[in-house]
């Protein structure tokens, strides 16, 4: 088995490059003459900040424009504290200014459960003016009567504080490192790509958003009291909009989820002003130098993680194409799969199954203002049956999955899954509850490889041999495949494997055909067909192709201008003027 | 009490003006421009510069000045038009965060950090109500702020030139297939603003906390007017600077909650966008 293969190397090399990290900032600090660790301790403070940018801006992708008003409640509270001589030390001092500036990330976050984008961007700036302005006026606890800070006890010099501080940013790297890996990170990138997919995927995007929060302010709070505990007497311009501003843009234009580039964002902090000093140059063209390499990566989209990475991964794909020329499927795994039949005269399943129903749906109306985009629809999806839903554009079909799936509120009627009521649950209770949909568009986040995406969306435990197999019986990517370099419609078929790996009762299909050839096309009809009984799920699919539902649903529903036109059998249901007449046109019935 | 809330117009005619500047901005060219304020005030430290080192009247190097901070607007502008004419309102406001950043600390680099010596253009009582003195800034800039709001009303609603400018900013494909030049238009719009953010800042400055960090900063409290009216609506901009000013004034008066007062803005803005975007749930309409 090859090295990275292994999971024991897998799951545990960030500790070994913790480690590694560690021993070289404590030869750093021995070595490093006495100016240099200070200036090593304000990279650090201001790589840890930037690492909690990461998460907000980089993986969340809400602006946030007051990181360093998040540091200052963490140098707040740690100053605080020392004058109070709190027990428990420097250290645990550190743990609650973080603890207090992640309440506060929460606060600051809250208007974030409505609002994003620029919105939150004012928010964020507004708080970060307001902060500056009351900290001027307040100043820091004992900065007055000039009482410094206690560091901690077996870091007292300025060289054992450095190696501290390493320590200190390891444990919050190797923190967000597996964070990021976890369901939670995943939610993160997720939300930043569409907050109805991941609503969609029973993930809350309330906590999404607040979880992003949290963790880059309680970050941002670590730095602060680190600052605090550096400079003995901390001073409101260490933490002005200014800085926080220019700490955004550099956490843009390095790529900051990037942990590694995080660091690196934090050296160039240090470096940049500190070179422009020994070259006589004044320090705030720093923040000029900031500002223009931040609008080239705000308008080119890129940043400079990211581009070495893609750069490295082109390098080795091309290398494992060499090596491994046409990657396909292996057989094994599509054992037991008819092959795809190429007529669109396959008989379905006859005598459709008459089980219990398992989705319910009875007398859904959707008004919007005059236009009834639904009117008195009663659908019955019993258990282990597909059923296809098909009608002409605008016959209000996607209305039907949304308001079933929980994304329009205010309707009539109602939707029973298993008998219980779905009544005022939201898409992600109901998404929980195991009724599942996909999408017309694309939602299925780029930032995430197919793994992590099939995890999240699946919401319980897996074997890596599951994720493999699931992926493989819908002729998707290996699962260590980044979406990025996946095509649109192949991003439908993962998005279609992820959520049946979730085994919900009822699994909605939009349209999961489209943006897929012909023949990909009958290979996703031929599996589609196998679902209820390979995984015991219910699948509705809403279909404008009648190739693909003629080969797959034994039932079918039409609906024309917001109601059922017919129910019931397929070739009954075809064979019904009413619909040949809404299909096709009158003329087409000579 | 009333003497506080009037005392607080002067400011509040202020955030209206640069909140009617960021209405257009996000109505014609979907930018919320975060550097409006900035541009405004590199222009004006430009002619507090020409005045007292370059010994220039001081008429002159205001008007020199109100024109620089029209062309650093303007460029921006051209750097959105240029690469980001097809990206999205938060990707174009999120760029003007680097300039805004830029323009600050360029401006500590050429002409230091502390205040500038404003020589007030306008200054003096203009009368009284009740014996509560208007100042002639007052004046100046709630009748600017007006004056503004209404120009650019009738512009978009009656010339030619406002037709052409609603046209790109609703439809901007539709408007270039029919023949409408996109990208001048825009940066027109960004140099226009531009220049009526410097002439309120030049006629400002002397009379409040002038340097560069605090009044680029007004861009806060200028958003939070300009969201009154939901970026979209020029009057109900110019009344959310107005209440918006009135309010710290009133506030500035009471000694205990001047803390209250730094986050006046942010509240403002905080109540304002909940209660506008209430109904709004999901990023997407499908």
């Amino acid at each position: 088995m090859p090295l990275a293969e292994n999971r024991w190397v897998r799951a545990g090399w960030p500790l070994l490059v913790g480690v590694a990290a560690i021993v070289v900032g404590y030869a750093l600090s021995v070595g490093l003459n006495g100016y240099f660790v200070f200036l090593a301790v304000s990279a650090v403070t201001a790589a840890i900040a930037i690492l909690g940018l990461g998460v907000v801006t980089g993986s969340a992708g809400m602006i946030a424009l007051c990181q360093l008003t998040f540091a200052a409640i963490g140098a707040w509270v740690v100053a605080g504290l020392n004058i109070i001589h709190a027990p428990g030390g420097f250290i645990v001092w550190l743990v609650i200014g973080a603890a207090a500036a992640g309440v506060a990330g929460v606060l600051v976050g809250l208007p974030a459960l409505r609002l994003r984008g620029v919105n939150l961007a004012v928010v964020t700036l507004g708080f970060a003016a307001a902060a500056d302005v009351t900290l001027v006026q307040i100043q820091f606890p004992g900065s007055a009567d000039g009482i410094g800070i206690d560091r901690p006890g077996a870091f007292q010099n300025d060289r054992s504080y450095f190696f501290f501080s390493i320590i200190v940013l390891v444990v919050c790297a190797l923190a967000v490192f597996y964070l990021q890996r976890s369901r939670i990170g995943s939610s993160w990138k997720s939300v930043a790509f569409s907050e109805r997919g991941t609503a969609a995927a029973g993930q809350s995007v309330q906590s999404a958003k607040l979880t992003a929060f949290a963790v880059s302010a309680a970050l941002g709070g670590v730095s602060g009291g680190l600052l605090a505990g550096q400079v003995g007497l901390p001073l409101a311009s260490s933490f002005s909009p200014l800085q926080s501003l220019a700490l955004y843009v550099l956490a843009i234009m390095s790529g900051a989820h990037l942990i590694d580039m995080a660091v690196f964002g934090g050296i160039l902090w240090v470096l940049v002003p500190e070179l422009l000093k020994r070259w006589g140059v004044p320090q705030d063209w720093g923040f000029v130098i900031f500002g223009v390499l931040g609008v080239q990566a705000l308008t080119s989209g890129t940043n400079l993680g990211q581009g070495i990475r893609n750069l490295i991964w082109r390098r080795q794909g091309r290398r494992h194409a060499t090596a491994h020329p046409a990657e396909t499927i292996p057989e094994s795994a599509l054992e037991g799969i008819a092959d795809p039949v190429t007529t669109t005269t396959v008989a379905t399943a006859k005598g459709a199954p008459t089980g219990p129903a398992v989705l319910t749906v009875e007398g859904l109306t959707v008004q919007f203002g005059a236009l009834k985009a639904l009117d008195d629809v009663s659908v019955e999806v019993p258990a282990g049956s597909i059923m296809g839903l098909i009608g002409p554009n605008g016959a209000g079909k996607s209305t039907f999955v949304d308001a079933i799936s929980g994304f329009l509120r205010g309707h009539g009627g109602r939707v029973l899954l298993d008998g219980h009521d779905l009544a005022g649950l939201s898409p992600t209770r109901r998404a929980r509850l195991g009724l599942r949909r996909t999408f017309q568009q694309d939602r299925v986040p780029p930032a995430l490889t197919i793994d992590a995406y099939a995890r999240f969306v699946a919401r319980r435990r897996l074997d890596a041999e599951d994720v493999e197999s699931t992926l493989a019986f819908f002729g998707c990517p290996p699962a260590h495949t980044r979406l990025s370099s996946v095509d649109v419609g192949t991003r439908r078929l993962v998005e279609v494997a992820a959520n049946v790996l979730a085994r919900p009762r009822v699994l909605l299909l939009d349209e999961p055909a489209a943006g897929l050839s012909h023949e990909e096309h009958l290979a996703l009809a031929t599996r589609i067909r196998e679902l209820p009984e390979r995984f015991g799920i219910s699948v509705v699919i809403i279909e404008h192709d009648l190739d693909l539902v003629r080969s797959v649903c034994p039932r079918l529903t039409v609906l024309d201008f917001g109601r059922v036109l017919a129910s019931g059998p397929q070739e009954d249901v075809l064979a019904d003027p009413a619909v040949m007449k809404a299909y096709m046109g009158e003329t087409e019935m000579l | 009490m009333i003497q506080g809330a009037l005392a607080g117009l002067a400011a509040g005619g202020l955030y209206a003006v640069l909140g009617v500047c960021l209405t257009l901005m996000s109505r014609l060219v979907r930018v919320v421009n975060f550097s409006q304020a900035a541009t405004g005030m590199f222009g004006a430290f430009c002619a507090v510069w020409l005045v007292t080192h370059a010994g220039l009247p001081i008429w002159l190097g205001s008007v020199i000045g109100v024109l620089i901070g029209g062309l650093l607007s303007a460029a921006i502008g051209w750097i959105a038009a240029t690469w980001l004419s097809e990206a999205d309102t938060t990707t174009r406001s999120a760029m003007t965060v680097g300039p805004l950043l830029l323009l600050i600390s360029l401006s500590f680099i050429l002409f230091g950090n502390k205040p500038q010596p404003f020589a007030p253009i306008i200054a003096g009582p203009a009368f009284s109500v009740g014996g509560v003195v208007i100042s002639q800034v007052t004046i100046a800039t709630v009748g600017l702020a007006v004056v503004v709001a209404i120009g650019v009303h009738f512009l978009l609603a009656r010339t030619r030139i406002g037709t052409r400018l609603r046209a790109l900013s609703e439809r901007p494909t539709t408007a270039e297939l029919i023949g409408i030049r996109s990208r001048p238009l825009s940066i027109a719009v960004w140099f226009a603003t531009g220049l009526v953010s410097a002439i309120v800042i030049i006629i400002i400055a002397p009379s409040q906390s002038n340097d560069a960090t605090s009044l680029s900063m007004l861009i806060v409290p200028a958003a939070a007017s300009a969201l009154l009216g939901g970026f979209r609506r020029l009057d109900l901009t110019v009344i959310g600077g107005l209440v918006l000013g009135m309010l710290s004034g009133l506030v500035a008066q009471i000694g205990q909650v001047s803390a209250v007062r730094n986050f006046l803005p942010f509240l403002f803005i905080v109540v304002l966008l909940l209660w506008s975007q209430r109904k709004e749930v999901w990023d997407a309409a499908r």
